[in-house]
């Protein structure tokens, strides 16, 4: 061995060998760093997890100087110290790791042959690593009778197959944040339980899966079996539910989706998803997926070849292009789909059919954020990347329920918290974060911008502004302050129904922080306020310096996996791909020359505008990929005349939705696991989409569709592939210079992304988009929905996504989460439940001024009296029955947020 | 180890304590529902499970124990003394049978025939009066005096050199002078005294409590504790139990001026359920302090704030454990937890913590009355101070010792002990974990963490229990491998499989069903030894390896004929 005193940097030796060490570092991190993977062996280590200590497999000889005395011990829990010396692999040590996996098999079946994850078992491939052939224990105590656990729709237990490593009740604890899992009883008998020891079916697990995808036996598996050896080739892809956008392996064989799981080195999730992500994907091949194209005759849809499709459009289209002129078209783009598909989508529109008329379900959703963050900042994305959760020292939530719908950045978000960061929670409804949060600001709906004037005015009034940032990275400050000064303290704390002291204390917090961070939601948006809301939560970020270094920040969650890169690809009809507005000159010549083709010089419909232009015979056809608004929009009555209207509606669906039931054209898309392309999530993040199976026969690629229609109608756009889109994207959208296929790798990049592939994490970090960041003042308006209705109808009903069914839940509920949660419900607080004469589990009533609809009633401390609450996931619920046409004053975004009802009782529950 | 839960319970804190709630369901003699676990659940944000996972690992939490009106103790020292099979035949014909459960060590091994009877601890000739008892308890709820006389037990305390622990301290004038003594000193000055003191830990492991205090001291925190560990759950072991009841101000004195030095502002003295009396007589005490508004705010002028909260516990050895022990207070399921980070960095709900054993804190007023420089004169060269040992009802003189550190062991057996009651063939010192020294080496060994380090015993806390001649070593060691078996947490492989396993192959060998084999069962302890994360599962093997090296003859027996197993070297 070599001589200490020759070390210059602090090093320490593995068998003899010396390398450098990192401070802080575990024995077990630093071998697997210098020697590699699975030289040291372990059962209880899971690298995301903390280091525990049970398995004592990775025991390790040390001797903390050359020649000196040995001490066996735990790799995985003890620091590696200068000098030391590591022996990893000495007889004793074999011999203890084989003494102790004999243990861990005298209490283990010997079945490896028909077990479920045989040849993907790490106790399987320790036991062989350390020689094990025998067990000389004889017959004694042992849990291999224990049964099956099969009670739940997605997980599995056997915990005769346990080792009890405890990686399952970690995960729950430290990833998942949710305590479902834990360990009873003690020594011999512990075992592995679900709350009290309840079935899995039974408990309220939240279906995570990161305690199958930690366990290192088949003690918890799934139903989809995981972790069996079964597929022919696993893809990695990234997932098309929420904007997290978490990366997914998808097996298959035979062409078939066997399982998903999420790898561990992904950055956006570290192996971690919710259920939609990991089960939720047999809707893809579901039967009722839509397989030819159908064309109306009449009351009836018949088949068609998609020859005959594209003819029919096409000739529809230049007809009314030709007779009405092509302002009388529109696309509605979808979220869902890809960045190229968006990208065509919208090129179509503006390109071969020549109008602005081009929108997407961002409009719904987050078009406010995209357009007050462009006002307040320049750019209208998160300005920084989920990562820094771990940075920061205070985070608030705003009109948000991420655990919920957004499950693994709000599992972030509750390590956070729970970690000891300080949570302001504003909403109308006790969420799970809300419960945990150290203010929760628990306001009337649609009070967002009084309740934050007041915090505003808190950080003012007490001197916690950062005069040094607003005075050299802002504008428009003098005036702001002069007006937040001059609020009615009391008179806004009365109309948010929190007290000004809660509020301030609030303010206080989210102020006095070192690094303070901001996420908000649909709670914010989805108001007749709610671009001006946006913009007062950048006010909040300046006012307090929040802006350009980790742990800080205004962070949209967005709703939908590509929400940010439907609106990126120029979705919408103010803006073309890369944000350039398209009534400038300039940007149409930029345009015209990318595409060949004139630009279109007329401004271009919102969603809510192309409805009303179809009412009133304007609009004569509109082409809708992928977003069901008849089921989605507000106001379902007036939706449907709309798109009865139209001599034209063209529907790109992979099932036969509300909406596509009214087309005169059905083209049956394809999945996200049968496509190609890119997604950008809620950080900016432009990540790979990879075909898992080709698409349904008789289906197509959107992306696909887009191509082939618009070669029909006379412009030549190249088949479509990933790789040659980004190469045509990164051309016209600035901050696509450098994407390419094959920069992106596994981890995606986020824009802007500079030519060369270097990536952006935060935002803002010297100067804004902008140049100065725009200070806005907005007084309190109410509501003209309240201003109107409430007289009539006094309960505010308020909307929002519970964990497992996703927006219309037309994929969700065709796979088993249905078997989960079966409907929507309708929350409402005791006091009026009393008064009602309304008891769980009744039916009732729920009327607006535009129609009704009929719910079933859980009484709930979750909202505070006055206010009604519920998911909108199932079609037999058409919850937009009852919605207004009400929408945010500046992006037409609907308020779906804030609407005036009523209810009564119809029927008391049914007896089970 | 969860620190998830560890601070979630720590938003609560010591006020409104989350093991605190769990237990009070063991006071109203009922195991919480569901329902009950929920609602704790709710109000903590922690899970059901979290809830289900500590209730479930307390022995008076458990369905069964709650069920049990007489409780017969199974310590080492009552197994011994075979007074036991007659306390239980007694109480049978009394009690039902399925009312009569088992507890581990009442620390009444002085006069043995230790149970528990509806709560109340008894021992010695208890047994026999037990009509008068039961008449008591059952006629006269209340008038708990009438049987008073058969509850308390009495030990002779003896002192052999300073008494440092043992001499009166009860004046709460003088001790009032004390305090406002160390209370115009810097704490700087005082951990430089407890420093030069070198007191050593009287947990076990000997630590040295100067070097732990300043390291407190140091890390920079608000918000940081105080833990006596007074878990005192070796069998044989009552030196706690009379510190505690005896000597209360000594200890609280040790935690209070802990928490002026490292600027803690709680101490919490966790004492195990099985000391009624010990919790009782705390509890006196700290109320008596505050009474003198020796507690609270600004405490004699001084701006230090300090006050106290007892925790009782519920029923397992390893909550004697530090980690186990934080983890029990903050109401997770106290496993043993990974060191570093130690407790003097996060401890209590994640917290600056020094956590030290009774007898360690109850060393603290001498050491500052007579200097620290003073206090390292008395007692071995690397061993300071005095060292509190129990003996056990097998020697002519039972009771408890004050000896200075570096005593000769033969001084202690022979003429303060009075020697064996009868013929003892070895001394079991230290606790269940301790090594079990064959008379023969009596005059090998002084009483100090070196002399029996250096021999190859271990200390420990100081309790003595004789082994008779007539007692079947191979029946002792298996009694050792079962008091393992049902106090291991569970977490770590090695001490829960292997103590199973151990027990299994001793039973076997016990019944005559099959030999041990000798390669097998070094492997065990072995394995254990080396590999167990504390030192419950790793602690085991020493006096099993003592009984093989010195005690070849008697337990060869039962070993596979063709070689004995081969003994570990020793030290």
């Amino acid at each position: 061995m070599k001589a200490l005193d020759n070390i210059e940097v602090a090093a320490a030796y593995v068998d003899g060998k010396a390398f450098e060490i990192t401070p802080g570092e575990t024995i077990l991190n630093f071998t697997k760093r210098t020697i590699g993977e699975k030289q040291v062996p372990t059962l209880c280590d899971d690298p995301r997890l903390k280091p525990y200590g049970a398995c004592r497999v990775c025991s390790v000889e040390v001797a903390l100087k050359a020649d000196g005395p040995v001490k066996t011990i735990a790799s995985c829990h003890t620091p590696v110290t200068a000098g030391m010396h590591v022996f990893t692999q000495t007889d004793s040590l074999q011999k203890l790791r084989k003494n102790i996996i004999e243990l861990v098999i005298s209490d283990h079946p010997l079945d490896c042959l028909t077990c479920e994850v045989n040849g993907n078992c790490q106790l399987q491939d320790v036991a062989a690593d350390v020689g094990l052939r025998d067990v000389r224990y004889g017959n004694g105590d042992n849990h291999l009778s224990r049964e099956k656990d099969s009670s739940h729709a997605y997980m599995r237990m056997d915990l005769a197959k346990c080792i009890n490593c405890a990686r399952c009740v970690r995960a729950c604890d430290e990833i998942q944040g949710s305590f479902v899992l834990g360990m009873e009883g003690r020594g011999f008998e512990s075992k592995i339980i679900k709350d009290n020891d309840l079935l899995f079916g039974d408990s309220s697990c939240v279906s995570c899966g990161a305690c199958a995808e930690t366990c290192p036996t088949a003690a918890i598996t799934d139903r989809f079996q995981s972790k069996a050896l079964q597929a022919d080739n696993t893809v990695r892809t990234t997932c098309s539910y929420c904007g997290v956008g978490c990366n997914l392996e998808v097996s298959v064989r035979n062409n078939e989706v066997q399982s998903i799981r999420a790898p561990w080195d992904a950055e956006v999730n570290q192996g971690h998803t919710c259920l939609k992500g990991r089960y939720a994907f047999r809707f893809y091949n579901h039967p009722d997926r839509l397989r030819t194209p159908l064309i109306r005759q009449g009351s009836k849809f018949v088949e068609a070849t998609w020859d005959e499709a594209y003819d029919f459009i096409a000739n529809k289209l230049e007809k009314i292009s030709k007779n009405n002129g092509p302002d009388s078209i529109a696309g509605i783009s979808s979220s869902r789909c890809t960045n190229e598909e968006n990208y065509l989508m919208q090129k179509f529109i503006r390109a071969v059919i020549g109008t602005n008329n081009i929108d997407c379900c961002a409009r719904v959703c987050h078009s406010p954020t995209a357009w007050g963050m462009q006002q307040s900042f320049g750019t209208g994305a998160a300005t920084n990347s989920i990562e820094d959760i771990k940075y920061t020292d205070c985070m608030v939530v705003i009109g948000a329920n991420p655990t919920a719908a957004h499950p693994v950045t709000g599992a972030k978000i509750k390590q956070q918290a729970m970690a000891g960061s300080t949570l302001i929670v504003i909403d109308p409804v006790k969420t799970e974060l809300a419960e945990l949060a150290d203010y929760h600001l628990q306001l009337r709906p649609g009070t967002n911008v009084a309740m934050l004037n007041l915090m505003l005015h808190f950080i003012v009034t007490e001197g916690l502004a950062d005069e040094q940032f607003v005075k050299t990275r802002c504008e428009d400050y003098d005036l702001f302050k002069k007006q937040i000064l001059n609020i009615d303290v009391e008179a806004m704390a009365e109309v948010a129904g929190v007290s000004a002291d809660l509020a301030k204390e609030a303010a206080l917090a989210y102020a006095n922080a070192n690094n303070a961070m901001s996420f908000h939601g649909l709670g914010v948006t989805e108001h007749s306020q709610g671009a001006k809301t946006v913009m007062l939560i950048a006010n909040l970020a300046m006012i307090t310096g929040n802006i350009g270094r980790a742990g800080v920040g205004v962070n949209p969650l967005r709703g939908q996996n590509n929400v940010q890169g439907a609106a990126d690809m120029g979705c919408q009809p103010h803006q073309g791909a890369g944000y350039l507005e398209v009534m400038e000159k300039e940007t149409q010549d930029y345009y015209a020359n990318a595409y060949g083709v004139a630009s279109p010089t007329t401004e271009g419909k919102k969603i809510p505008e192309m409805f009303d232009a179809a009412i009133a015979g304007d609009l004569k056809a509109i082409w809708i990929m992928g977003e069901d608004v008849a089921q989605t929009d507000p106001n379902t009555a007036h939706v449907i005349k709309a798109l009865t209207n139209l001599d034209l509606l063209v529907v790109q669906e992979i099932f036969f939705t509300e909406t596509a039931k009214l087309a005169d054209v059905i083209l049956p898309g394809a999945s996200f696991l049968e496509k190609n392309g890119t997604f950008t999530n809620g950080e900016r993040r432009i990540q790979r989409v990879q075909a898992v199976v080709p698409p349904l026969s008789g289906s197509k690629a959107d992306g696909d569709i887009m191509v082939e229609i618009m070669n029909r109608m006379g412009y030549q756009q190249p088949a479509y592939a990933p790789g040659t889109m980004l190469e045509e994207i990164s051309r016209v959208v600035p901050f696509f210079a450098g994407v390419t296929w094959q920069n992106l790798g596994d981890h995606g990049l986020q824009w802007p992304v500079l030519k060369g592939g270097v990536d952006t994490k935060i935002l803002h970090s010297k100067d804004f988009k902008r140049g100065k960041g725009k200070f806005h003042y907005f007084d309190f308006e109410e509501t003209t929905e309240l201003l109107d209705n409430a007289a009539s109808f006094p309960f505010i009903l308020t909307t929002g996504r519970n964990l497992e069914h996703y927006n219309a839940g037309t994929m969700t509920r065709r796979t088993h989460n249905a078997a989960i949660v079966d409907k929507d419900i309708l929350l409402i607080n005791p006091k009026d439940a009393k008064a009602k004469g309304i008891h769980t589990g009744d039916a009732a009533r729920l009327f607006s001024d535009r129609g009704e609809v009929e719910i079933i009633v859980e009484v709930s401390k979750k909202i505070k009296p006055g206010v009604l609450f519920t998911t909108f996931h199932f079609p037999e619920f058409m919850v937009n029955n009852v919605t207004s046409n009400v929408v945010d004053s500046e992006t037409m975004c609907p308020e779906y947020k804030v609407v005036a009802v009523d209810v009564e009782r119809l029927a008391a529950r049914k007896s089970a | 180890m969860s620190q998830n839960i560890s601070k979630l319970s720590g938003r609560k804190g010591l006020e409104n304590n989350l093991f605190e709630k769990i237990t009070a369901f063991a006071e109203q003699q009922k195991a919480p529902t569901g329902d009950d676990m929920g609602v704790l659940a709710k109000e903590f944000f922690v899970g059901k499970s979290t809830i289900a996972a500590s209730t479930t690992f307390y022995d008076f939490l458990s369905e069964e124990h709650l069920n049990k009106q007489a409780l017969v103790c199974n310590g080492s020292a009552c197994l011994c003394a075979g007074t036991q099979e007659r306390v239980k035949a007694k109480l049978a014909k009394k009690v039902a049978e399925d009312e009569i459960g088992h507890i581990t060590c009442l620390g009444r091994c002085h006069e043995n025939s230790s149970f528990q009877l509806n709560g109340k601890n008894y021992s010695g000739d208890a047994i026999d009066h037990l009509d008068e008892i039961l008449d008591d308890a059952s006629q006269h709820q209340t008038a708990q005096y009438q049987t008073a006389q058969y509850q308390t037990d009495s030990y002779d305390i003896t002192s052999d050199g300073p008494a440092l622990l043992t001499a009166e301290f009860s004046d709460i004038e003088k001790i009032k002078h004390q305090i406002q003594q160390f209370l115009n000193r810097t704490p700087e000055q005082l951990v430089e005294e407890m420093k030069v003191s070198n007191l050593r830990g009287r947990g076990g492991a000997g630590f040295p409590a100067g070097m732990k205090w300043e390291s407190c001291k140091s890390v920079v925190g608000e918000e940081k504790y105080i833990v006596c560990n007074a878990d005192e759950g070796d069998p044989g072991a009552y030196s706690d139990r009379y510190l505690l009841e005896q000597q209360t101000y000594r200890v609280l004195f040790g935690m209070l001026a802990a928490g002026y030095i490292v600027g803690a502002q709680y101490g919490v003295v966790y004492i195990r359920a099985e000391y009624p009396e010990s919790i009782a007589a705390t509890q006196q005490a700290i109320e008596a302090l505050e009474a003198n508004r020796l507690l609270g705010e600004n405490i004699l002028g001084s701006g230090f704030n300090f006050k106290f909260k007892i925790v009782k516990g519920a029923g397992a050895y390893i909550c004697g454990e530090e980690t186990a022990l934080i983890a029990s207070i903050e109401g997770r399921r106290p496993e043993v937890d990974i060191r570093p980070p130690f407790p003097t960095v996060e401890g209590l709900f994640k917290k600056p913590t020094v956590l030290n054993n009774v007898e360690t804190f109850a060393a603290v007023p001498a050491i500052f009355e007579l200097g620290g420089a003073e206090f390292v004169k008395i007692g071995s060269e690397h061993s300071s101070g005095t060292k509190l040992l129990c003996l056990d009802g097998l020697f002519n003189k039972p009771g408890l010792l004050e000896v200075p550190m570096g005593m000769p062991l033969r001084k202690v057996i022979d003429d303060l002990g009075g020697g064996f009651a009868k013929p003892a063939k070895a001394i079991h010192i230290g606790g269940p974990l301790g090594g079990l020294v064959p008379v023969s080496k009596i005059d090998d060994l002084t009483v100090d963490f070196e002399s029996f380090a250096k021999q190859g015993f271990l200390l420990g806390h100081g309790s003595i229990v004789c082994v008779p001649e007539d007692f079947s070593l191979i029946v002792y060691i298996e009694h050792l491998f079962a008091f393992t078996e049902a106090e291991s947490c569970g977490k770590c492989f090695p001490c829960r499989l292997g103590s199973t396993r151990g027990k299994e192959m001793l039973q076997r060998a016990i019944s005559g069903k099959e030999k041990l084999d000798p390669e097998l069962f070094d492997d065990l302890l072995d394995t254990m030894q080396q590999a167990s994360l504390c030192a419950l599962g790793g602690g085991l093997p020493l006096p099993i390896k003592n009984a093989l090296q010195y005690f070849e003859d008697e337990l060869s027996d039962y070993f596979v004929a063709e070689k004995m197993a081969p003994v570990g070297s020793v030290g």
